[in-house]
């Protein structure tokens, strides 16, 4: 009975030599022409689901000289921040609208999987969607009123205000309300225009901007899958950056093929569309980087058939070259899995010269990774108006360092009227408030 | 009555257990091949999504009658195993580890959960069940049921001396 018995022990030992991947280097693949490693397939992908455990009374880092604070706790897993003109905080309060259906064996086990990660895919429930309005009225750094705005919403998540108009991304629709910095309540709001939600809406997070002139608003709009594990007919209108007139609702696709875009804001002082992109899983531990990039008119980014240009991803069927050929170049490289999804530029305000002009990335983490990677606040600095050099950690201490333990997750973030950066943090439940206090 | 006979141990009614098991398999892994081939003629997601669930409940009962079987077979006295049922269980081992193999092949995303390994696989599967399950039927009729009386035999030979 020998051999079936070691025929047996083989097996065994293939699967598990199939399960534990070498464990990933610490990522060399910042900026521009990061090294891309040749894809692999996996039979179980390395993972690293993140185990939310809370701060206590702890809270993440900054480099010297900066002093963070708690701006808001106890929140429920708030996504997105925008900072209004009065020093108001508008906070989105969400959760996924959870309409992906599982239709594969594979479904059920990812959805235990990220549910054990609470903040991550899970989030605030229905019903608690709401916009929140946090206020500090005596300047100490901390909120000391709290208003709910709005409730029962569809997975807010973008935001934007400009003349009196506060514009919502809703998962399923970009809404606008009547709002004046200052009130305490928001009347009924209309659709400005519906944005691809159901069915599966497996990305909606729909992150929006108005351009400098309020004439456009932008609108992202997330893939239906990793890479059309959802069939193709499934990407209808997702997948790109859409424009939208604030005015009539009429829309175009103003650039394509980015796999779940977030971020979506313009470098002060330009014309200049960025965004940051959360590019495929499960080709390894080390591909393929997310990225910063400009968003130029028509472009096509390679979702799903390539990435960072000529890479074909063989997973989508049928291949197309003439798309592949298309696809342009993303300009700045995050590492791997960082999954970026929150962008604001810092102009003037009170941080030193050196973060003038550069860019602050939430970064709310890997999964999709042997080794955490993310869970940061990553600063880019910027040299005349592009990206350069390597990213500097700004805001972290989000990872525990032990195993796969996270303290939160940042998300949205926003530079307030007080020139301090505030960070949602959806696994923490917190608001964080980061200011310059001067050299010590 | 011979005394060399094999003789399930677990069975209900006369009926081995491991019998009434093993159709889920067959049935199941020749569907996942069937609808891999629809996938891969078609590209339409929905015959993978059919794949992938023919392939779990096929594993699962699979295992459930290996399970049986093994207990059937090392619950007999050794003079009574005859070899072929070892080669029936040995190539039902290896069916069972590449049906694991090819649900998580299956569990990748996009056209290479199917095109070509697990394709493939689903092939490899068949042609083992092919011969597996006819060893399978061998031992059924050709060890187990000589036992039976002589005119419920449906093959009977006598034993070679």
């Amino acid at each position: 009975m020998k051999r079936p018995a070691t025929l047996l022990a083989t097996a065994a030992a293939l699967l598990v030599l199939a399960a534990c991947s070498r464990s990933a280097e610490p990522p060399t693949q910042f900026g521009f022409n990061p090294k891309l490693p040749a894809p692999k397939q996996f039979l179980l992908p390395p993972m690293g689901v993140a185990n939310p455990v809370g701060w206590d009374n702890g809270a993440p880092k900054a480099p010297p000289g900066f002093v963070v604070q708690a701006f808001a706790k106890g929140l429920n897993s708030p996504r997105n921040v925008l900072a209004l003109p009065n020093g108001d905080l508008i906070v989105a309060s969400s959760g996924g609208p959870n309409m992906e259906p599982n239709l594969r064996p594979k479904s059920f086990i990812f959805q235990w999987l990220m549910n054990t990660s609470h903040g991550g895919e899970k989030g605030a429930t229905a019903g608690e969607n709401t916009l929140l309005l946090l206020r500090d009225a005596n300047h100490d750094g901390v909120a000391d009123q709290t208003v709910t705005l709005a409730q029962n919403l569809h997975s807010p998540f973008g935001l934007a205000w400009a003349n009196g108009t506060l514009y919502v991304g809703m998962t399923d629709a970009l809404w606008r309300f009547p709002y004046a910095p200052g009130q305490t309540a928001l009347g009924p709001g209309s659709v400005v225009t519906e944005l691809p939600g159901g069915p599966i809406d497996h990305h909606w997070t729909k992150s929006i901007t108005l351009s400098p002139d309020g004439a456009k608003l932008y609108a992202g709009v997330g893939s239906n899958s990793n890479i059309v594990e959802n069939g193709l007919e499934a990407e209808h209108d997702r997948a790109m950056i859409w424009e939208v007139d604030p005015a009539t609702g009429a829309k175009r696709p103003f650039a394509t093929g980015l796999r779940n875009p977030n971020g979506l804001t313009f470098y002060p002082g330009t014309a200049t569309l960025y965004a940051v992109v959360n590019e495929r899983d499960e080709l390894g531990n080390n591909l393929v980087t997310d990225y910063l990039t400009s968003v130029r008119d028509g472009a096509f980014y390679g979702w799903p058939w390539s990435w960072y240009g000529s890479h074909v991803d063989i997973r989508v069927h049928p291949q197309r070259p003439d798309m592949v050929a298309r696809a342009v170049i993303p300009d700045y490289s995050l590492s791997t899995h960082v999954a970026p999804l929150g962008l604001a530029f810092l102009k003037g305000g009170t941080f030193p010269a050196h973060y003038q002009g550069g860019a602050f990335i939430g970064e709310h983490g890997s999964w999709d990774r042997n080794v955490l990677n993310g869970y940061q606040v990553a600063f880019v600095p910027f040299v005349n108006g592009r990206p350069s050099g390597t990213p500097e950690p700004f805001l972290s201490g989000f990872a525990t360092g032990k195993g796969t333990d996270v303290h939160g997750r940042p998300v949205g973030l926003a530079f307030g009227a007080d020139g301090a950066l505030y960070v949602a943090d959806d696994a923490g439940n917190t608001v964080w408030r980061v200011s310059w206090r001067g050299n010590p | 009555m011979d005394r060399h006979v094999f003789r399930p141990r677990i069975a209900v009614g006369g009926v081995p257990i491991h019998a009434m098991l093993v159709p889920f398999p067959i049935v199941c892994f020749t569907g996942a091949l069937l609808t891999d081939l629809a996938y891969a003629r078609s590209a339409e997601v929905q015959w993978t999504n059919f794949s992938q669930w023919l392939l779990l409940v096929g594993t699962v009962f699979a295992g459930l009658a290996a399970v049986f079987g093994l207990v059937d077979w090392f619950g007999a006295p050794r003079e009574n195993r005859p070899a072929i049922g070892l080669w029936h269980m040995v190539l039902n081992l290896v069916l069972f580890v590449i049906a694991v193999f090819n649900n998580l092949v299956h569990a990748r995303d996009g056209w290479t959960s199917v095109v070509p390994t697990g394709l493939t696989l689903s092939v490899i599967m068949v042609l083992i069940m092919i011969v597996s399950g006819h060893l399978g039927h061998r031992l059924a009729y050709r060890h187990v049921a000589r036992d039976l009386p002589h005119d419920d035999r449906p093959d009977y030979q006598e034993p070679r001396p």
